[in-house]
This record gives C-alpha cells, structure tokens and sequence, in this order.
C-alpha cells in the first residue's frame, strides 16, 4: 500500500482514538443513565381520581413510596420532598412540568381520605403532589417492588419495613435515576441538579445537539 | 512554512470529518436503555402451549402488546415489524423474533392469535394470559392499557401503550421504539444489533 495512505490512515485512527479518550476524560456533555422503563399503574390518589402512568408521559416525575402510619424517617422523605418542590426554580426546566408522587404500599388503612388527611397535615401543595395507591396489593407490589424496585414488607404489627428511596421518571417513562435516602448529604441538592441534567438533554434530544448526548450515553458520561 | 500549517490543518480536519463519518457508532432510531438488569422473564400461553422469554435467548425479540380487534395502530406496526425482516437476509431475519401478547384474552385464544400474527411474518408469535398474569406483564414493561367501551358489550376497544420493545440476545430490554417508527429505521436498527 502506498506509504502516504497508510501514513494517513493512522493518522485518522489516532485522530478517533484520540478524540474519543478526550470526550470520556473532559466528559463536556452529562447524562442520566436510561436504566429501565419505569412500571405502568393506574393508582387512585388522594382526591379518589384515578392516576395512571399514562398521563404523566412529558413529565419529569419524582417518586416515593410510603405509609400514613410510618414513624419518624418517613417525615424527613417528605421533607426531601417538599424541598425539592420549593427549590424547583433552581433547576432550569423551562416549559417541562415535574410532578411529584407518593405511593403508598398500605392500600388497606390509607385509604384517598387518609391520603388527603395526611397530605394536609404535612402542608403538601397537591397542585404538584399526589398521594395515591391502589387496592390491588400483588399488583402493588409488582409496581413499586419489581417496577420501582422498592423493597417494603408488611411486618404486620401495623409497620412496614422498607427501603427509602426516590426514583426520577423522565417523560418517556423511563427511570434515569435512584435516590437511596441518605442521611448525610441532601438527596433534594442531587435531585435538582440531576432535573437540570435531564432537561437539558431535552431540549437537545433533536438533530445533531442529539448525536452528542447519545455520545454522552454511550460513553457513560453520567453526571454525579 | 505557512502553506505547510495550511496543508496539515486541512488534512487534520478532513481526516476527522472522514472519520466521524466512517467510524462514528451507529446512531440508534430507538431509544436505548441500560439497564442493568436482564428483563422481566414472562411465561403465557400460545397456540403449542407455554412460551416464555427466555425461550428466545440467542435471539433479538421484539415484543408488542395489542389485541386482535385493534382496528389500525397493531397492524400497522405488526405489518411495519414483517416488512423490515424482509429487509433482512435469512441469516439475520431468523435471528429475529416477534412475540405480540394479547392484552385481550376474553376474545383473543392462543388459536385465533396465532392465525392473526402469521398473516404479518410467518414467524411472529401470539400469545395471552390471565388478567393477572398480563396486569403484572405490562406493567413491568410499562405498557398501560384499559378497556374502552364499545356500542356493545363484545365490542369494546383497548387503549395501550403502542411502543415496540427489543430484548437483546442476552436477555436485556435494550430499544423502545415508539409508535410511529418507519419500516427502515426498525431494519436499520435491528441489523445493527444482529451484527
């Protein structure tokens, strides 16, 4: 082969090798990870209307799973909650709307007036907040334990145990991220900087800003 | 010396030009999921008894949820899913499998779903279970459906959720299109994935 061309090969292969180290080291685009469809449900809320996964589709929906009758570190769920819900205006979204859901894996005592009670009593604005479950409790456990993959047990003293947790929805339905609750940093700061995240890629999830963010995806470019 | 920079700027970007052009990896039509987990392993009945998932490992399946009675989205994209495997070469189309679970059992038998698929690819799959069994089903593949009344009690329609999903060969959801997605891009992507 003529030694210019193979010359210029190499070149090219370096260029690519090169250029592809550079975008995974500087990382200049972030992504959430697409870990898996999140679980379809069609859940009575707190108001007795019915809440499907259906009609959250464009929406960015932030979950959590509880009971009324929760003691102590459920309060400070809801405190993650509501102050994600204040800060929202941090997080740069633009048009896109956020919901917030909590479900409820104690569909025999938390019944919608339950739900409602609590919600008031917590001073959740249920604009934005819904609480609901569904009476159904194998399918219950389908969707938050195998869909959200959400451990909870009923002890059956009137407690559950269960693993706190948020997951973040994105508006095609598909979990981009999980919040093992911790103590010792804010989940609500990791929660908004990831909807900041998530929105951007939004707004570039067309022509070439897209080529760029799967890019992201494929060189695992996630954002902490 | 100026006309040298000059010349090896320009090698330098046409080289990368030529490069992302050649080498830059297959832009996927469908969205691409990472999960970390193999997909959820199903078993529902068919018109020769039990099929499950996992029956297909070694193969890309490609699972729909509808109803025989779908008056015009399930055949278009049943239709949309036969012609790109015709696109195909042997080799790769044989490596594809087509499974539609019925989200309508009470009209949908095994039978009557495997005579209905067929028309589509000969070797597309029907298959159905209880309400149980396919509420648990769709929900883990985030399809939602309900029954929508008709002007009888036999003539009902069913909304759901019309995306086509793709589990690799190992087992894990890898593409969701959604409704809507051409003959060429499913081909495109699917034989991207044979490779």
């Amino acid at each position: 082969m003529n030694k210019y061309l193979l010359n210029g090969l190499y070149f090219l292969f370096a260029i690519i090798i090169i250029s592809a180290f550079a975008f995974k080291l500087f990382q200049p685009i972030k992504v959430l990870p697409r870990m898996q469809l999140a679980p379809a449900f069609n859940l009575t809320d707190q108001n007795d209307a019915r809440l499907t996964s259906e009609e959250l589709r464009g929406k960015f929906v932030l979950y959590n799973f509880t009971y009324v009758n929760c003691p102590a570190p459920c309060y400070n769920l809801n405190k993650t909650m509501q102050e994600v819900q204040t800060r929202l205006s941090e997080a740069e979204l633009g048009d896109i709307q956020v919901e917030f859901i909590t479900i409820s894996f104690d569909p025999d005592r938390d019944t919608s007036a339950v739900l409602r009670t609590y919600a008031d009593s917590i001073g959740a604005d249920t604009k934005q907040w819904s609480f609901a479950t569904n009476t159904n409790k194998a399918l219950l456990k389908t969707i938050i334990g195998s869909g959200f993959e959400t451990y909870y047990e009923d002890k059956g003293d009137g407690k559950f145990a269960f693993d706190p947790s948020f997951v973040l929805v994105d508006g095609w339905g598909i979990v981009r991220a999980e919040y093992r609750y911790q103590t010792e940093v804010s989940d609500a700061d990791r929660i908004i900087r990831h909807l900041s995240v998530l929105a951007e890629e939004v707004r570039n999830s067309t022509g070439t800003a897209k080529l760029a963010y799967e890019a992201a995806h494929l060189f695992l470019c996630y954002a902490p | 010396m100026k006309l040298k920079i000059g010349i090896a700027i320009t090698i330098f970007f046409t080289g990368l030009a030529l490069g992302v052009y050649f080498f830059s990896p297959h832009t996927f039509h469908g969205t691409v999921i990472q999960s970390p987990n193999p997909s959820f392993d199903f078993t529902l009945t068919g018109a020769d008894g039990d099929v499950s998932l996992s029956d297909f490992r070694g193969k890309l399946v490609v699972i729909y949820f509808g109803y025989t009675f779908c008056p015009d989205i399930c055949p278009a994209t049943l239709a949309n899913v036969g012609q790109a495997l015709r696109r195909m070469n042997e080799n790769q189309s044989k490596n594809v499998q087509l499974i539609m679970i019925s989200l309508d059992p009470e009209r949908d038998t095994p039978k009557k779903l495997s005579e209905y698929v067929v028309h589509f690819y000969p070797s597309f799959i029907g298959i159905t279970g209880s309400n149980e069994k396919l509420a648990e089903v769709t929900s883990l593949y985030g399809i939602f459906y309900e029954k929508s009344a008709g002007s009888t009690t036999e003539n009902y329609t069913i909304d759901h959720t019309a995306t086509l999903l793709v589990i690799d060969r190992e087992g894990y959801l890898k593409l969701v299109f959604p409704f809507g997605v051409t003959v060429d891009e499913i081909a495109d992507d699917l034989k991207y994935m044979l490779r």
